[in-house]
């Protein structure tokens, strides 16, 4: 289905203190289906702005998101039978799995509990049926034995790899990352990076703000460059990595490659 | 009269033991009342501060042809400042709420009691006059229990608001992210978390209501330190009496708190499992 337009951003701006700081001034970019989209750009640049934006943990200041074809950002939208409805977040919010730099697992439920939560109470599946899903993903990323475990007591990268399918449990259309490996020791690293690689390759559409240039180049479908809240340059990561054109793009690769 | 404190004198009080008995009993008794409605008052304060009622925001939403300027500007961006933004904000409950809180802690529990009793209820009520157990005068135990709850509820809320705001933000955002609800999430991912907190706490607050029912004894409540003052109009006694009410006060809140710094420590050590 890659050419189908799952997500459109137009314009997006997130101003603070009346305009001073503009995280995001003027976003524009369709994201498709099966589109693994990674966000590179100089701290500051608005990445992570930008991706929280996308399932409004932030409300964007102004721009829409067209989610599936309905405008998130507004209070209402039209329904099939072209009536004005309210916008449910929530309901776009199952469809779009996140996944944090600190993981943010829930600490005082097991794993199982962790990953069985939302479908249970959210989608109003069995508990059986969810507890089978969520083994059956537990040992996809060679976690089946530590479905009893509690948060603490795993490693960051197990913890990274728990919070990734905990988010696949709803069967989400999109996963966001942001940053997902930066709060990891180095060997962790790889380990987190190889199940976001199985994922791209099952299809999953993503959008990923990373600073490991290596998965990027070799993951990444599309490359977005990010600077001062604007989308600079955006390509092939052949294009971006061999061929930048933006001034600001050749000075930050210089500096991280 | 103006006698020093002697072993004879406390030999003295044996007599009045029973009124000792029954003021502890009107002072746990208060506090244990006054803990549970200022509970549950507390409860309706946080959640009145904590709401999302904002009729203005409401009307953008609604009509956003008509109202949408409470939300956005002329060239339809998000307001962050200025008089309109603050008012499209505007929470009348929780206004109120806070408004309520911050009287009740910028005022004193002894005036609070004295405006409780002879501004509402022996103004507005006519208590019926019966005795519990047949010594707790209801139409004095009853404002008093209602004074230190009004008092009590608004230290309540600060403790339940705070112990929910004490939960990291990125718990919120995780639940969320995955399609909960705000009130979903409230249950399942805040609560559970926020009550390790808040329990302890609110068990303290427990400890200092003992304490500041002292003060009930102004409008006639019998508890510990009335009966302090009816044994020394008795007995023209007042330093043995005062000190075997210390010993009641320090018995009752001593123990307890350090109970609760245990049990505190015990849940906390759950925690790093
Ligand atoms: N709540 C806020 N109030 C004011 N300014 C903010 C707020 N949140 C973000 N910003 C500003 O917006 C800009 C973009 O921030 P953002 O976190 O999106 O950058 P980033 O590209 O993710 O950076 P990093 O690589 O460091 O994570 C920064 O200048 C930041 O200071
Ligand atoms: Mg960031």
């Amino acid at each position: 289905m890659i050419g189908d337009k799952l997500i459109q951003v137009r314009d997006l701006k997130k101003y603070y203190n009346r305009g001073a700081i503009k995280a995001l001034d003027g976003v524009t970019v369709d994201i498709d289906r099966g589109d693994v989209m990674v966000v590179i750009g100089p701290s500051g640049s608005g990445k992570s702005t930008f991706l929280r934006s996308l399932n409004l943990l932030e409300m964007p200041t102004g721009g829409s998101i067209i989610f599936d074809g309905v405008d998130i950002t507004k209070p209402k939208t039209k329904n099939a039978e072209g009536k004005l409805v309210k916008v449910d977040i929530d309901q776009h919010r199952q469809k779009m799995g996140m996944v944090f730099q600190h993981f943010n697992l829930f600490p005082h439920m097991t794993i199982m509990d962790n990953m069985t939560l939302a479908p249970i109470q959210v989608k109003h599946m069995n508990r059986a049926e969810a507890e089978k899903k969520a083994q059956g993903l537990l040992e996809r990323v060679g976690l089946g034995d530590r479905a009893g475990a509690y948060p603490i007591q795993l490693s960051g990268g197990q913890k990274q790899r728990i919070a990734i399918v905990r988010a696949l449990m709803m069967e989400p259309e999109v996963m966001l990352f942001d940053e997902p490996t930066s709060a990891l020791d180095p060997e962790m690293v790889g380990e987190v990076l190889e199940v976001m690689k199985e994922l791209a390759q099952e299809g999953m559409t993503m959008v990923v703000v990373t600073h490991e240039m290596g998965f990027a180049r070799e993951v990444g479908s599309r490359v977005l460059f990010m600077a001062d809240g604007k989308l600079l340059e955006q390509g092939s990561p052949a294009d971006i990595f061999g061929n930048p054109q933006n001034p600001r793009l050749q000075d930050f690769l210089s500096k991280v490659l | 009269m103006g006698t020093f404190i002697q072993w004879k004198n406390f030999e003295a009080l044996v007599p009045y033991a029973t009124m000792f008995k029954e003021g502890l009993i009107v002072t746990v008794l208060m506090a244990l009342l006054t803990v549970l409605l200022g509970f549950v008052l507390g409860l309706v304060l946080s959640v009145m501060r904590m709401s999302n009622f904002r009729p203005f925001l409401w009307l953008a939403h609604a009509f956003p042809g008509v109202f949408g300027f409470f939300e956005r500007d002329k060239s339809g961006l998000l307001r962050d400042s200025g008089f309109l933004f603050h008012l499209g904000r505007f929470n009348p409950l929780s206004f109120l709420a806070t408004a309520y809180v911050e009287i009740i802690r910028s005022t004193p529990v002894l005036v609070q009691v004295m405006v409780i009793y002879f501004g509402v209820f022996s103004q507005l009520f006519d208590l019926p006059n019966f005795k519990i157990f047949g010594f707790i005068a209801f139409d004095r135990f009853f404002p008093g229990v209602m004074a230190l709850a009004m008092n009590s509820g608004a230290y309540l809320c600060e403790i339940i608001r705070s112990g929910l705001q004490s939960i990291d933000g990125g718990q919120t955002e995780a639940a969320r992210s995955l399609g909960l609800s705000q009130l979903q999430n409230l249950r399942f991912i805040i609560l559970p978390q926020a009550i390790k907190n808040i329990l302890p706490a609110i068990a303290n607050e427990f400890v200092t209501i003992i304490k500041e029912s002292a003060v009930t004894y102004t409008i006639g409540v019998q508890d510990i330190m009335a009966m302090v003052q009816a044994i020394k109009s008795a007995t023209y006694l007042i330093m043995e009496p005062l000190l075997v009410a210390t010993g009641l006060y320090f018995c009752l809140c001593f123990p307890l708190s350090k109970l609760i710094a245990y049990i505190e420590r015990r849940m906390s050590r759950g925690d790093r499992r």
